[in-house]
């Protein structure tokens, strides 16, 4: 019954719409994680390499010779997506490592590494090696507040290579091409591999290697060194 | 998966800005990604379906817009855009259009940027 005098209001929930301006960049994001676990590791400082690189291309082997031919204390995370193998391979060296499982990741990013820092005993490492995930595409968005970023190939993925990814060669701060005794093996011209990175990234340092043989390894460490003392 | 983890950040993001505005629902979401950046917008789009689901973003339009790459060359201070065949990400970011040099930085591309939403909330 309605009162005279008084119209009877019609209930309506009453809807606008908004425009929410957000502008949050997820790369940002990661950049500001990835400056973060740089801030953390000069704290301590640790110099840090994101190994970077195509599957079997050579990166833990190339860890594993650095463990030993480096006269540094030595710090690694391995990523891998999910197996804990190339931690296990580390161990061996008795040296601080953390698996970092990705789990469905086909990539490393800072908020990973930012948790494997907390497991590593920072002030008694001096070099601390990132082992990417085994890719070179995904990881090319992705900084994890690393010193310098070393991407490692080897003949044996093709001379077209570098030519078919090559923004990680762009970004890259050395590159390592492995595997070279077995150029001719595989039919790749390793040459044409170092003039492609060139083309890309034309004052980058390529090394060319066979870790099988010992070779290259000592003009990695000494341009790695070049790195540290920048 | 590359798009997997982009696509959550993205979903995460836009629901806590939903949240924080009151949103009882989301009409609609705009993403900017850079050409240089290696997502697959499509990729991305099916995702972001995916994990929409049973979300205030399930029944959104999802649109995204691609950020094109700029270049500074280092060697004759060109700033701008590339003109380049979009199929070749090689010749993309090897020379400067004015002077053919190839020490360049890319100023713009890179992004993947959650622009805004539009939403619908009570008065």
């Amino acid at each position: 019954m309605v009162k005279s005098g008084y119209k009877q209001k019609k209930v309506i929930n009453m809807h606008k719409i908004a425009e929410v301006e957000i502008q949050h960049d997820i790369m940002v994001a990661n950049k500001k994680l990835a400056q973060r676990n740089q801030r953390i590791l000069d704290k301590s400082g640790v110099f840090s390499v994101d190994v970077v690189g195509a599957i079997g291309s050579g990166k833990t082997s190339l860890i594993e010779v650095l463990i030993q031919e480096m006269n540094y204390k030595i710090g690694v995370i391995a990523g891998d997506v999910i197996s804990k193998f190339d931690a296990g391979r580390f161990q061996k060296y008795n040296v601080p490592v953390v698996g970092l499982n990705t789990g469905k990741e086909c990539h490393l990013d800072a908020h990973l590494v930012e948790h494997a820092l907390e497991d590593l005993p920072l002030d008694r490492i001096d070099i601390l090696f990132i082992e990417n995930v085994g890719n070179l595409i995904c990881p090319v968005d992705f900084d994890l507040g690393s010193h310098m970023r070393m991407v490692v190939i080897s003949v044996s993925e093709g001379d077209d290579t570098v030519e078919k990814h090559p923004l990680i060669f762009k970004d890259a701060d050395l590159v390592v091409i492995n595997k070279i005794d077995i150029a001719q093996a595989v039919g790749a011209d390793e040459e044409k591999m170092v003039n492609d990175v060139k083309m890309l990234n034309p004052d980058v340092e390529v090394i060319k290697s066979s870790l099988k043989l010992g070779e290259g390894v000592d003009s990695i460490i000494k341009a790695i060194e070049k790195f540290m003392n920048e | 998966m590359h798009e997997l983890s982009m696509a959550d950040a993205i979903v995460k993001t836009v629901l806590d800005a939903a949240e924080k505005n009151q949103a009882e629902e989301i009409l609609e979401v705009t993403i900017e990604v850079g050409k240089l950046t290696m997502l697959n917008p499509e990729q991305l789009k099916f995702l972001l379906d995916v994990l929409t689901e049973d979300t205030l973003l399930e029944s959104a339009d999802i649109i995204i817009e691609e950020i094109p790459v700029e270049i500074k060359c280092n060697s004759c201070s060109y700033t701008g855009s590339t003109n380049l065949d979009d199929s070749d990400h090689y010749l993309l970011i090897v020379k400067c259009p004015e002077c053919g040099e190839r020490d360049l930085e890319v100023i713009s591309g890179r992004e993947c940027n959650v622009k805004n939403i539009k939403i619908e909330k009570s008065e």
